[in-house]
C-alpha cells in the first residue's frame, strides 16, 4: 500500500459540502466572524470555499488560521455539513506550505518541557511573571505579553500519587492529561478524592498528551503521534477490567472523538466506547442510585459555563447536573458561547485581539450573574475566565470535593 | 438514561413541547440536529392569513376549522390554540414581548418592502405596523447584503438612508456581526449621530430587525435616545435574529428548569417493538448513545430540517418510517402552473394523526401507542401559504405534550 500524505483530503472524512443549503444558520453563531470581518465564517469558510480547493493547488484562503475550531457551527447545522472538519483540513494545509513558526511547536508541546517547568517552579513562575521576559517573549516568539502564561506546579500530580495510596471496591482509571499534571494538580487531587468517596480506587494509565494543541494548530502528523501512543495503553487498562474517565473536556473530546473520526487511529473506537466525562460518569452513578450523596451545605454563589468542547461530547451538562445536588449552592449557568481563547490560538499576538473581543461577551454573561466563583470544565476556558474577569475560576469537581470531604473531617473532628 | 419523555426536534414546536412537559413536572429530554427553521424564518408569529384586523381570534380559528377539517388547528381546538399561544408569550415578559394589535392581523413591513399579515409581533416591531401611512426613515449597512433599504423604502412610500461602513467592520458585514455591534453603546452613538443628521420631517426610523440578541429593547431605547425619534425593527431574509432570540429564551428557561437539552446531533434511530417505542440512538461517531423515555413527541420538521426526506419516488419519514400522507407520484407533486396561488400537493405531505396528534395509517389505524407528532412535520396544512406556520407550531408542540402527559 502507497502511504498518503496526512493532510490529503482523501485520508480524512470525505467532505459533505454539497449538503450545505446556504442557510447562513452558522454565520449566525460563529464567534470569530462575529467579531472580526479578516474571517468569511463557516459558511464561507467551510462547504463555500471547499468547492474551489484542489488538493494539488497552493492554498488561497491565509484566513482560515482564524478559525478557532469551537465546532459550534456545527452544532447548529441541520444539514450535517462538517464544517469545521473541513476548516482544519484546509488550516493543516495551509500551514503545511506556509511553515509554523517555531511559537506553535513550542505552544503544542507542552508536555515535553513542562516537566522541567515543574522542577524549576520558582524560577520558571518567576520568568513567567517577568514583564522583561513577556516583552521577549512577544518580540521573538509573536506570544501576546497582555496574555500570562500558565505557572508551573511542583510536585506533579503524577509525582504526588505516587506517595498516595487509592483504595476503593472497584477500579477506576484516570486520564489526567498535562494541564493537571504540571499546572493545576489540585484538579487532579479532587478528581481522585471525589472518586475514592464513592468507592473507587483510582489507577492512573500510563499517558502522553492527548495531541488536541496540535490538531488545533493543523499538525495532524504531530496530534497522530499522541494517539497512537496513547490508545495502546488505554485498551490494555481497558482490557483489565476498568472504564477510564477524564478531568478535562478537552483531552476527552479528542480522545472519544477525533482519534476515530479525523485521525483513524486503530482500537480508537473500543477507547471511545469505556471513556467518560468525569461528571458523565458521576450521574451515571446517580442513575443507578450509587453517588454519594452526602454533601454538607455549601453558601456559594456560583456561575458555571459549559465549554465548547462538552457541548460537542453532546453529553448534555452533567457537572450542573450534579452540581445542583449540593445543599446552599447557588448555580447559575451563564449562556455564552465561547471564552474565545481556543487552546493556544489566544496566546499568539496576531490573535490576541480576536480572542479578547470573543470573550468580551462571555465576561458580560458573567458580570451580570455576579457569581463569587466561577465553575468550567476545561482548563482553557479557566485560563480565559481568569483573565477576563479575575475572578476564582475553578473545575466543578474541586467544589464537588468540598461539599463531600469536609463533612467527613467535622464527623471526624 | 432514562427520561419521562424525549422530544425529538429542536424547532419551536418541540422547544413547545419540552417547556409544556417540564411544567407538568416531568424529565425531559430534547435533542435537536440544529437550530432549526427557528433561526432561519421566524421573525414574529404567524397564525394564519385568514384573520383580517377587527376579527377576534376564536371566531376566525372555528370559521378555519370548521372548513379544513383535517387542518391540524381542528385537531387542536380553538381554545388549546389560545392557551398555547399564551404559554408561548408568558416566556418573554415586557419590554421585549410579543403582542397583538388589537385583534386579527397587523401588516407588518419586510425587508423586500411588502406588507405582510402576521398575528403577534414582538414589541420591537409594533411601530413598522403603520409605516405605510406615518412614513419614516428606513436605514440600512453599506455592506449588508441582507437588507437594501432603498428598495424596501420606495416601495413603502418612505425615504432611505445607507450607512457608510464603520470602523467596526470593513466591507462586509453579516446580521450576526451587526447584532453584536448593536449592543455596544459606542456603535450606537456613531449611527445614531449619523441619522439624526440626515433626518428630515420623519418621526420614525425603520432598521433591518438585528438590533441586539440579547437585549433588543435596551438597544432600540439607546437609539432613541441619540436619534431623538422612535425605532424600529423590520424582518429581513434569512438568517433571523428575532428567531435567535425566541430559540435562546426556550434554552435558557428549559436549562434552567433541568430539562436536557442536546444540540448538534442527529437521531440516527428509533428502536421499537410492535407498537412502541423503546429508546432512540443518536450518533456521534464513533458512539452511539442509548436514550430511553416513557413517551416521545416527533417534531423534526419537514424537507429543511430533515424530519422528512425525498428520493426518487417517494417521500419517508427517517426515524420511525412512519407513513406519510403524499401524492401518489412525484408528477404529482407540483400544480401544473408553479406559480399557481393554491397549494401545491407536496406540501400539503406529512404525517396523518389521530385526534390526539398520534400517527395513524392512510386507513386511520394507530401505528404507535407511545409516540406524539407535532409541528411542520404534520400533514394537511401548507404553512407558507397559510401563513400559519408558527401558530401550527406553537400549538401542536403545546398539544403534543398535554396529551403525551396524560395520565
Ligand atoms: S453549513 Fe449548514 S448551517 Fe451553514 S449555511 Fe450551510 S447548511 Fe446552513
Ligand atoms: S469552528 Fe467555530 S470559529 Fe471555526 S468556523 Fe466554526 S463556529 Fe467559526
Amino acid at each position: 500500500m502507497t502511504k498518503v500524505p496526512m493532510t490529503e483530503a482523501k485520508v480524512w472524512p470525505t467532505s459533505n459540502a454539497d449538503a450545505c443549503i446556504r442557510c447562513a444558520t452558522c454565520m449566525a453563531i460563529c464567534p470569530v466572524s462575529r467579531v472580526t470581518p479578516l474571517f468569511p465564517g463557516p459558511k464561507q469558510a467551510g462547504p463555500g470555499a471547499e468547492r474551489f480547493r484542489r488538493p494539488g493547488d497552493p492554498s488561497v484562503d491565509s484566513w482560515i488560521d482564524l478559525c478557532i475550531g469551537c465546532h459550534l457551527c456545527d452544532m447548529v447545522c441541520a444539514s450535517g455539513v462538517n464544517i469545521s472538519e473541513l476548516n482544519l483540513l484546509a488550516k493543516a494545509k495551509y500551514l503545511d506550505e506556509k511553515g509554523r513558526p517555531l511559537r506553535d511547536w513550542l505552544l503544542t508541546h507542552t508536555y515535553l518541557y513542562g516537566w522541567l517547568g515543574s522542577l524549576f517552579s520558582p524560577v520558571v513562575n518567576w520568568l513567567l511573571k517577568n514583564s522583561a521576559i513577556k516583552w521577549m517573549v512577544e518580540v521573538i516568539l509573536k506570544i501576546d505579553r497582555r496574555r500570562q502564561l500558565p505557572g508551573y506546579q511542583s510536585p506533579t500530580f503524577r509525582q504526588w500519587f505516587r506517595s498516595h495510596h487509592s483504595k476503593g471496591d472497584r477500579r477506576i482509571a484516570y486520564f489526567y492529561g498535562c494541564y493537571v499534571n504540571t499546572n493545576e494538580v489540585e484538579v487532579g487531587k479532587a478528581t481522585v478524592e471525589v472518586l475514592e468517596a464513592n468507592g473507587f480506587e483510582v489507577t492512573l494509565p500510563a499517558q502522553e498528551c492527548c495531541g488536541i494543541p496540535m490538531l488545533g494548530n493543523g499538525d495532524f502528523k504531530g496530534a497522530r503521534k499522541m494517539g497512537l501512543q496513547n490508545v495502546p495503553n488505554l485498551l490494555k487498562t481497558i482490557r483489565s477490567g476498568s472504564e477510564i474517565i477524564f478531568s478535562s473536556t478537552s483531552c476527552g473530546h479528542m480522545i472519544r472523538h477525533e482519534y476515530n473520526r479525523l485521525l483513524g487511529i486503530p482500537g480508537s473506537e473500543e477507547v471511545a466506547e469505556h471513556i467518560f466525562d468525569l461528571f458523565e460518569f458521576l450521574r451515571n452513578l446517580k442513575e443507578s442510585g450509587s453517588l454519594n450523596t452526602h454533601f454538607k451545605e455549601l453558601p456559594l454563589k456560583a456561575a458555571y459555563f459549559a465549554p465548547c468542547h462538552l457541548r460537542s461530547l453532546n453529553i448534555g451538562l452533567p457537572a450542573l447536573e450534579i452540581l445542583r445536588l449540593i445543599p446552599g449552592l447557588q448555580l447559575e449557568n451563564i449562556d455564552a458561547d465561547c471564552c474565545g481563547l481556543g487552546g493556544t490560538f489566544g496566546f499568539k499576538k496576531e490573535k490576541y485581539e480576536i480572542s479578547q473581543e470573543i470573550g468580551k461577551d462571555l465576561k458580560q454573561a458573567i458580570d451580570r450573574s455576579k457569581p463569587e466563583i466561577v465553575l468550567t470544565d476545561c482548563e482553557g476556558c479557566r485560563l480565559q475566565i481568569r483573565h477576563l474577569t479575575g475572578l476564582k475560576v475553578l473545575h466543578p469537581v474541586q467544589v464537588l470535593r468540598d461539599a463531600l470531604l469536609q463533612r467527613t473531617d467535622e464527623e471526624m473532628g | 438514561m432514562h427520561f419521562d419523555l424525549i422530544v425529538i426536534g429542536m424547532g419551536l414546536s418541540g422547544l413547545m413541547a419540552a417547556k409544556t412537559a417540564s411544567e407538568s413536572g416531568s424529565k425531559v429530554l430534547i435533542l435537536g440536529k440544529g437550530m432549526g427553521a427557528l433561526c432561519l424564518f421566524s421573525n414574529t408569529i404567524d397564525l394564519l392569513e385568514t384573520l383580517p384586523k377587527g376579527m377576534k381570534l376564536d371566531e376566525g380559528l372555528s370559521q378555519w376549522i370548521k372548513d379544513h377539517p383535517q387542518h391540524p388547528y381542528s385537531k387542536v381546538g380553538a381554545k388549546i390554540v389560545e392557551e398555547a399561544l399564551t404559554s408561548f408569550t408568558s416566556l418573554f415578559p415586557l419590554p421585549y414581548s410579543f403582542v397583538s394589535a388589537g385583534d386579527g392581523n397587523s401588516l407588518l413591513p419586510t425587508g423586500a418592502g411588502t406588507l405582510r399579515p402576521t398575528y403577534l409581533i414582538p414589541t420591537t416591531m409594533v411601530a413598522g405596523a403603520s409605516v405605510r401611512e406615518q412614513g419614516g426613515l428606513i436605514v440600512g449597512f453599506k455592506g449588508f447584503k441582507d437588507f437594501y433599504p432603498d428598495y424596501a423604502a420606495t416601495l413603502l412610500g418612505c425615504r432611505s438612508l445607507t450607512l457608510p461602513p464603520f470602523r467596526t467592520f470593513h466591507e462586509e458585514i453579516t446580521a450576526a456581526g451587526l447584532a453584536r455591534s448593536m449592543e455596544k453603546e459606542s456603535f450606537r452613538e456613531e449611527i445614531g449621530r449619523e441619522i439624526r443628521r440626515e433626518m428630515g420631517n420623519e418621526t420614525r426610523v425603520g432598521f433591518p430587525a438585528v438590533l441586539g440578541v440579547r437585549d433588543p429593547w435596551g438597544v432600540k431605547k439607546g437609539l432613541e435616545e441619540t436619534i431623538g425619534a422612535e425605532v424600529f425593527e423590520i424582518p429581513i431574509l434569512p438568517p433571523s435574529i428575532p428567531g435567535m432570540r425566541i430559540f435562546n429564551r426556550f434554552k435558557e428557561w428549559l436549562v434552567q428548569r433541568g430539562v436536557t437539552v442536546l444540540l448538534g446531533h442527529s437521531v440516527s434511530k428509533a428502536i421499537l417493538r410492535g407498537r412502541r417505542c423503546e429508546g432512540i440512538r443518536v450518533s456521534n461517531p464513533p458512539l452511539s448513545s442509548f436514550y430511553s423515555a416513557d413517551r416521545y413527541i416527533l417534531s423534526t420538521g419537514r424537507f429543511v430540517g430533515g424530519g422528512l426526506v425525498a428520493n426518487e419516488e417517494k417521500i419517508y419519514e427517517p426515524i420511525f418510517d412512519l407513513p406519510v400522507s403524499q401524492p401518489r407520484s412525484r408528477e404529482e407533486w407540483f400544480r401544473k402552473s408553479f406559480f399557481s396561488n393554491l397549494s401545491h400537493p407536496v406540501h400539503q405531505a406529512g404525517i396523518l394523526t389521530d385526534s390526539s396528534l398520534r400517527p395513524v395509517d392512510d386507513k386511520g389505524e394507530r401505528v404507535l401507542e407511545n409516540v406524539w407528532i407535532a409541528g411542520s412535520i404534520l400533514a394537511g396544512h401548507d404553512s407558507t401559504n397559510e401563513k400559519s406556520r408558527e401558530g401550527v407550531e406553537i400549538a401542536t408542540g403545546y398539544m403534543a405534550a398535554k396529551c403525551a402527559m396524560k395520565k
